[in-house]
């Protein structure tokens, strides 16, 4: 297959072969011998201070080897988000594994590792915990009122962050509007709900080096943190890349309390320690941070953004971890960037309360910003009488302008407006009716929303890791071994990077696999996210396989005594340009590049190819993309609201993206699919609730935690790619992921408000709501 | 503590001394390593453990071993048969149903009851039978697809 066949093909994911018959490449499925189990014991209260612990009836309990409390544990705080470094500014370092304060309803104490896990659950019932309880706080603007208890003394008011932006003069922009609009957007606290717990199997061996084994999205990040958290130098902690992970979407970003806990237990016990979330722990563990968004903006009669200011206030739980970056992200791309406008202001509030902590979660922070804008503007329209797709045109960026995010760079491939046109034409927007025009108790709408301006990784970040690479290494068979730090959550990585790799390299995507990798044997690589696999980690692997490539060559042109750059390679065969007939197999040139027999000749015995050409042929890249384009997306969804129930029920979507080139179409319409049940869970249901008075999480299973089966979805989900040649990308490639989960809480609302013509500006739009919102309730 | 009980695994007898409150799930994976069927929940709520008790869709995690001694159970493991694979599992892998793949066993033996009672079952039928099997990754959109594809195989 040539280059051209390959990328863009739905080449069939090698791993789903494994997946359907049981599955062996889980973290979950990680036995070691001589495994010991842990568990954490976790606080009852939302702010307290311990004032002693008691263990000994624990430690007393046969099959228990070892108890953790703060004694044990180290004091220097830290930031757990992997992908940024140590000791960079824009962290906020205020965690320590186990203190004598715990600041929200299932802070782990203490720690326990025994012979089973029933010993060890046992064990954490007989651990004595004396606290004083401390007042508390869970609300994000009460928390920043001046007679609030105060969680970290370093940050007065409960304010862990204070970001702001400000371009151009936004009182004279205001002054030029001839309309201005107003409005407060809230948004809930939301799971990733990845399916495989968190889990960790970490063993200190006799000479304290750790090997961990752990369902994290980066193995660098976590070899990073765990060394510093457990102040050893990075050297002696390897950790090694699952060959799958199940699922993370941003929730498995950040090193949890359990490997802390497993590697300090394992080097004391000199055991190997296996510690799993119940799936209570992991909904108590990382979220979607709530932010509420108060929006306003400036607009002239000819349908023109003068001005927009906005705040946003976002929960960060009880310390700062992702919420020092999440603000920053959704205060620029999700508020900030995705229009042109020339006088912008915004402020950003990460705020302590005595909620759970937040995470990462896809989109990162622009989901939130997203639902604001986007509401907002389908106000302006509806008050204004604008056509919502003509105002985002004339409002929005295109393609050649330079790049709100770098002034460096341009967007030289954006699709917005294609991806606009294209999905209006696929739900034919013309049949859309004024709002709330139907009778009849069901009533239906259509809503649009879009998403201007997003990232194919994390380039241009200041703080944050972007650099990435690989390492191909050819096979005498003549297939090639790709190994790459690039963790594969589900989203196909294992597929589009070997696609990749078989493009550059001339081979077929199946000759081409991805290998075994740890932090000890692959160059460094930035986690999975931020929508930056495909394009990042993709164009290090083709760089490797270009490397590899140009070996390949060299030798086969020294075999058939031709010029390298006559030579071409393809379907695993080498010919000189324009004439099959002297095609090689690339299997000939690997083999004789390796072999070790010696060719008669009238000079007598030579090496079968030149001593310098001898040797495993193979390439390697580590490098940093030069840029950071972007995707952008349209989507279009039709609802049926019953106004007896309040339910709302997604009919049809329409998903429009630019993502640059495809390279795996299948894997593709995977991504958007399952980017709209996340983002209908968002709009409509999903909800981690806490009790008001004490904390402590009401929703923490997936019986009371409603997330979207088979039955909630739509029946109808299109995927229309605009696919922009990105020239910077491999093959044309930039981003995708992110964006499928950022649009459809605002497009579902703006079809919530066509159907019924009330707005709702505060996710989830609960049948509760819907009524309420009519009267009925 | 513990009681000696036999389980009928994919047409196998295997002997295990258990304590009375080990569930099916645990039994599997933890005493006889079959690590296909997997634990997302403990809360018989997210159908990653699903197995069949005598041809029908359970939940592994909130059955305890010991009571089910007289039903013949079925695991991902026990599909296909002489080294091919089942319909279902082909058409998983065909319509790229399968991403993280943590939900893709129990999904596969919740639609294989459903193959097995009906030949050809409708969307609304197909999506009614996995309702209790979560998925964050696919939007289900192809997992309906290969189920579509298995029974039309």
């Amino acid at each position: 297959m040539a280059a051209a066949d390959i990328v863009g093909k739905s080449v069939t994911r090698p791993d789903a072969w494994d997946k359907v018959t049981g599955g062996r490449g889980y973290p979950v499925n990680v036995q070691l011998p001589g495994m010991l189990h842990g568990k954490l014991l976790r606080s009852p209260y939302a702010h307290a201070r311990i004032i002693s612990i008691d263990t000994s009836e624990a430690e007393k309990l046969p099959g228990v080897k070892g108890v953790l409390t703060a004694k044990d544990a180290p004091v220097r705080p830290f930031n757990p988000v992997y992908f940024t470094p140590i000791g960079c500014h824009s962290m906020v370092q205020d965690m320590v594994l186990f203190s004598d304060r715990v600041r929200f309803v299932g802070q782990p104490v203490a720690a326990v590792a025994a012979t089973t896990e029933a010993i060890a659950e046992q064990a954490l019932q007989l651990i004595d915990v004396d606290y004083e309880e401390l007042p508390t706080v869970f609300d994000p603007e009460e928390a920043m009122g001046e007679n609030a208890p105060q969680l970290h003394e370093a940050s007065p008011q409960n304010i862990a962050k204070n970001p702001s932006f400000e371009v151009g003069d936004v009182e004279a922009g205001f002054a030029e509007a001839d309309h201005v609009f107003e409005g407060v957007y809230q948004t809930q606290r939301v799971h990733t709900c990845y399916m495989e717990p968190r889990v960790c199997v970490i063993d200190c061996d006799a000479q304290g080096h750790f090997t961990v084994h752990s369902s994290m999205q980066h193995i660098f990040g976590l070899r990073e943190k765990l060394a510093y958290a457990l102040d050893i130098p990075e050297g002696r902690v390897t950790v090694v890349k699952p060959p799958y992970i199940g699922g993370g979407f941003g929730g498995k970003l950040d090193i949890g309390y359990i490997e802390m806990a497993a590697a300090l237990l394992s080097e004391r016990i000199g055991r190997p320690v296996r510690i799993e979330h119940t799936r209570h722990e992991d909904f108590i563990s990382t979220a979607r941070h709530p932010i509420k968004v108060y929006l306003k903006t400036g607009v002239s009669k000819d349908g023109t953004i003068t001005a927009r200011e906005a705040k946003s206030i976002l929960d960060t739980g009880a310390h700062a971890t992702h919420g020092s970056e999440v603000i920053m992200v959704h205060g620029m791309f999700g508020v900030v960037f995705p229009y042109r406008c020339a006088n912008k202001k915004w402020e950003g509030y990460t705020v302590y309360t005595n909620n759970m902590i937040g995470g990462g979660y896809r989109g990162y922070g622009c989901p939130q910003g997203c639902f604001a804008v986007e509401s907002q503007i389908d106000e302006i329209c509806e008050e204004l009488g604008f056509d919502p797709i003509e105002f985002r045109l004339k409002n929005a960026y295109e393609q050649g302008d330079p790049h709100p995010f770098n002034p460096a760079w341009n967007l030289n491939s954006y699709g917005y407006a294609e991806a606009l046109e294209r999905g209006a034409a696929a739900i034919d927007w013309s049949r859309r009716q004024p709002a709330g025009s139907e009778t009849g108790v069901k009533k239906r709408g259509i809503g649009l929303g879009t998403q201007g301006v997003w990232v194919s990784g994390c380039m241009g970040f200041p703080d944050i890791y972007e650099h990435t690479g690989a390492i191909i290494k050819l096979n005498a068979d003549g297939s090639a071994d790709l190994a790459s730090g690039t963790v594969d959550l589900g989203s196909g990585q294992i597929t589009t990077l070997c696609q990749i790799a078989a493009a550059e390299l001339g081979l077929e995507p199946e000759q081409v696999r991805m290998s075994y990798a740890d932090t000890d044997t692959v160059p460094f690589d930035a986690p999975t996210h931020a929508s930056r696999a495909t394009y990042s980690s993709g164009l290090a692997v083709q760089a490797a396989a270009a490397d590899a490539r140009e070996k390949l060559l060299e030798v086969a042109a020294a075999m058939m005594e031709a010029n390298p750059q006559d030579l071409e390679v393809s379907a695993g065969r080498i010919e000189v340009k324009g004439s099959p007939g002297s095609a090689i197999p690339v299997a000939d040139v690997v083999r004789m590049a390796e072999s070790p027999f010696m060719k008669d000749t009238a000079e007598g015995p030579q090496p079968s190819c030149p001593p310098e050409h001898k040797g495993t042929i193979m390439g390697s890249s580590s490098l940093a993309p030069p840029e950071n384009p972007s995707p952008a997306t349209a989507l279009f969804v039709e609802v049926e609201v019953d106004t007896d129930t309040g339910e709302v029920s997604v009919l049809r979507c329409v998903y429009a993206h630019d993502l640059g080139r495809v390279i795996n179409p299948n894997a593709a319409e995977g991504q958007v699919e399952g980017g709209m049940q996340q983002g209908i869970g968002y709009a409509l249901m999903e909800d981690l609730q806490f009790d008001t008075e004490t904390g402590t999480c009401l929703t923490s299973d997936f019986l009371d935690y409603k997330m979207p089966t088979a039955m909630e979805m739509p029946r109808e989900i299109e995927s229309i790619f605009v696919e922009t040649n990105e020239p910077s990308g491999p093959f044309g490639a930039k981003s995708l992921s992110e964006q499928c989960v950022t649009v459809p809480a605002a497009a579902i609302a703006a079809a919530v408000y066509n159907a019924i013509g009330v707005r709702i500006r505060e996710l989830p739009i609960t049948p509760e709501k819907v009524l309420r919102a009519l009267g009925k309730l | 503590m513990k009681q000696l009980i036999t389980l009928n695994i994919n047409g196998e007898q295997h002997e295990l001394a258990l304590s009375p409150d080990t569930t099916l799930l645990k039994a599997l994976r933890q005493e006889l390593g079959m690590l296909g069927t997997k634990r997302g929940c403990d809360t018989s709520a997210c159908g990653c453990c699903t197995v069949h008790l005598d041809g029908k869709a359970v939940y592994s995690c909130v059955v305890y071993a010991a009571a089910v001694q007289d039903c013949e159970i079925t695991t991902i493991e026990g599909l296909g048969s002489n080294g091919t694979l089942d319909p279902l599992q082909e058409a998983f892998v065909e319509a790229g149903a399968v991403q993280c793949g943590f939900c893709t066993c129990g999904m596969i033996m919740s639609a294989k009851q459903l193959l097995d009672e009906q030949d050809h079952p409708d969307e609304e039928q197909i999506r009614q039978a996995i309702s209790g099997n979560l998925c964050r990754c696919t939007g289900y959109t192809k997992i309906v697809d290969a189920i579509k594809m298995a029974s039309e195989a």
